[in-house]
């Protein structure tokens, strides 16, 4: 069956039933109709680099609110809110969608603050994780969606003053003649020692495979992060303007980057004195080590890993251990529940 | 379908009451005052929540050199007003977990109200009496409690899994209500005999289960004189507990100590 007839047939059999009686756990405030939309999926990550760059897309096209995803069934919540003895409310992470309709295509956008994980602090596996994916499908495919677009981190062995390139992940073939197109756009062939493989955690990597199955092109656009700021607490702006350069390039859309840019720039200092903390925390014989290897990628291009199996070593015996429990160690502190 | 919960038999009751704890919490309210409720109304489990979709099942932990696989698992007895459930808080699925709950209290059982026991964590002398925080899910139940001497509750934070069993009771239209005791935070580790006390206290006017609290008396005495003891022992120890006692706040250094010393010296008694 040809590929166009599945996403048809798929859309029926959703479009005809109501929602109540799909059970599908997802609130639908308008019912607008759209033409060729395109689902832009953006969630939180490493650096938060994908919500980052989907995010302001949305704003800069000021996206009305389409829905959202009931979250009862996917996320615990994180705030309570108790006043003179009454529970007045429980705040749960929001998975809303958006639209903007555009003159030749229209978009959806879908943003959700956390990724549905069995275990808390892992990425989005498991039962939860494919069920959210296909919600979000559910509704691209009610509104006609024939193509998704994620995105994330790559995390590489990148300087953090070098620009990010964005690796980009379709999920056919077919799509690469039409990536290539695109500015600063790398595939994981294009990366050494990748030899074209590679694994895209969590949610991201999840909705490819799940829109290749249900009969709809999917794309991870996914901005590069020096390897040691994976850990970071603070969003990795300047990967998020290269996603966002590329989706505009995609879109065609003229977008004002002055405003994004003064926020990189800032992001950009706060993340250079966080640097110079942790490079100040370590050990002394430790902290030369770093510093050098640091500086040594300045200017370099991208690669993928440690460059050496020693480096590799090194690292895995000091270096990670450092930079996960300097970057988060805010998160293991308890803190008082009610 | 697999079933989520295994019932081994239909208890008879008339408008029930839910009376919820957790295994392992501080001070060991709840888990105590569930024991004695279901001790005193001679209650037996009549329901079991399949573990396979809330927990992980990678082995089984051990407490005081035991291994630990407690179930899940509902009780009632001989009184026909109350249902009680212990158990292990899920490691996730959460709010399934708490509509499977819901579903057998309320389908199969049809309670009409909720009380849930949990301890809040708070600088206070081990001899000052406890007070019990609540928070209710609708006005009206706070109203028919109010002779029961609770504590309105204010805050804002990260919710414990109990404040989410409320607002999904709420949503189910169940009445309930969260109590919070107020416990030492140096005895959250440990029996808090006071904090059990006062909790078992309202349940006993609540639902007039005439439990006598000697016990729980004998227990205070003895933890008060053990702690007299180690305070004696410790001057530390002691200092802290007259900073406690005129309401000075210990920095966090200082409370995880006393924390530390309390605990492990009760513990050993």
């Amino acid at each position: 069956m040809p590929k166009s007839q599945r996403i048809i047939d798929n859309m029926q059999k959703r479009i005809n039933i109501p929602y109540k009686d799909l059970n599908m756990g997802a609130k639908i405030y308008k019912e607008p109709t759209l033409k060729n939309p395109v689902l832009l999926c953006g969630w939180p990550g490493i650096g938060n680099i994908g919500i980052t760059a989907i995010d302001t897309l949305k704003r800069a096209v000021e996206a009305e609110e389409l829905g959202e995803i009931e979250p009862w069934d996917f996320f615990y919540p994180h705030k309570v809110v108790i006043e003179n003895g009454l529970l007045k409310d429980l705040e749960f992470p929001k998975n809303k969608f958006y639209f903007k309709k555009l003159q030749k295509f229209d978009l959806i956008f879908f943003i959700a603050d956390e990724q549905p994980a069995d275990v808390k602090g892992g990425y989005a596996s498991g039962k939860k994780a494919y069920e959210i994916a296909n919600l979000v499908l559910d509704i691209g495919l009610k509104f006609g969606c024939q193509r998704v677009y994620t995105s994330g981190a790559a995390v590489a062995q990148i300087h953090h003053t070098t620009k990010p390139r964005v690796w980009a992940v379709p999920n056919s073939v077919e799509l690469i003649d039409e990536l290539r197109k695109y500015k600063n756009t790398v595939f994981m062939s294009g990366i050494e020692g990748r030899r074209g493989q590679g694994t895209i955690s969590g949610l991201n990597g999840l909705m490819l495979g799940i829109a290749k199955n249900r009969g709809l092109e999917a794309i991870c656009l996914m901005g590069e992060i020096p390897y040691y700021l994976q850990w970071i607490p603070l969003p990795y702006s300047k990967a998020s303007q290269s996603v966002l350069e590329v989706l505009t390039q995609i879109f065609n859309i003229t977008m004002d980057f002055n405003l994004f840019n003064q926020y990189v720039e800032k992001t950009e200092k706060s993340i250079e004195e966080l640097i110079s903390t942790f490079l100040q925390s370590l050990p002394e014989h430790i902290r030369e080590r770093v510093e050098a290897g640091i500086e040594d990628l300045k200017g370099k291009p991208a690669q993928l890993g440690p460059i050496t199996d020693e480096e590799v070593k090194w690292f895995k015996e000091h270096g990670d251990k450092f930079l996960e429990d300097f970057f988060k160690k805010d998160d293991e502190e308890n803190e008082r529940t009610l | 379908m697999r079933e989520l919960f295994r019932i081994t038999r239909q208890p008879e009751l008339e408008n029930a009451s839910l009376i919820v704890g957790w295994e392992r919490d501080a001070g060991g309210v709840a888990t105590r005052v569930i024991d004695y409720i279901i001790k005193s109304i001679k209650g037996k489990s009549f329901c079991e929540i399949e573990p396979i979709d809330f927990f992980q099942l990678g082995g089984v932990e051990v407490d005081n050199d035991v291994a630990q696989f407690s179930g899940n698992r509902l009780f009632a007895g001989g009184m026909k007003d109350l249902i009680l459930f212990m158990g292990n808080q899920p490691q996730f699925n959460h709010f399934r977990f708490l509509n499977v709950m819901l579903d057998v209290a309320h389908n199969h059982c049809q309670i009409k109200e909720l009380y849930t026991i949990s301890a809040t964590v708070s600088s206070i002398p081990y001899n000052s009496p406890r007070q019990i925080l609540a928070v209710y899910n609708t006005q009206e139940f706070q109203n028919s409690l109010r002779t029961y001497e609770l504590m309105d509750m204010t805050w804002e934070g990260p919710p414990a899994l109990n404040s989410f069993l409320l607002f999904t009771a709420k949503m189910r239209h169940i009445p309930g209500v969260s109590l919070w005791p107020e416990i030492p935070f140096y005895l959250a580790t440990v029996d808090d005999y006071r904090a059990q006390k006062s909790t078992l206290g309202f349940f006993n006017k609540r639902f007039n289960l005439n439990i006598g609290l000697d016990i729980l008396d004998e227990a205070i005495e003895r933890q008060s004189r053990e702690m007299l003891k180690l305070r004696k022992q410790d001057p530390q120890v002691d200092h802290y507990m007259k900073l406690l006692d005129k309401r000075v706040s210990l920095s966090q250094e200082d409370s995880i100590n006393l924390a530390n010393k309390v605990s492990q010296f009760l513990f050993n008694k």
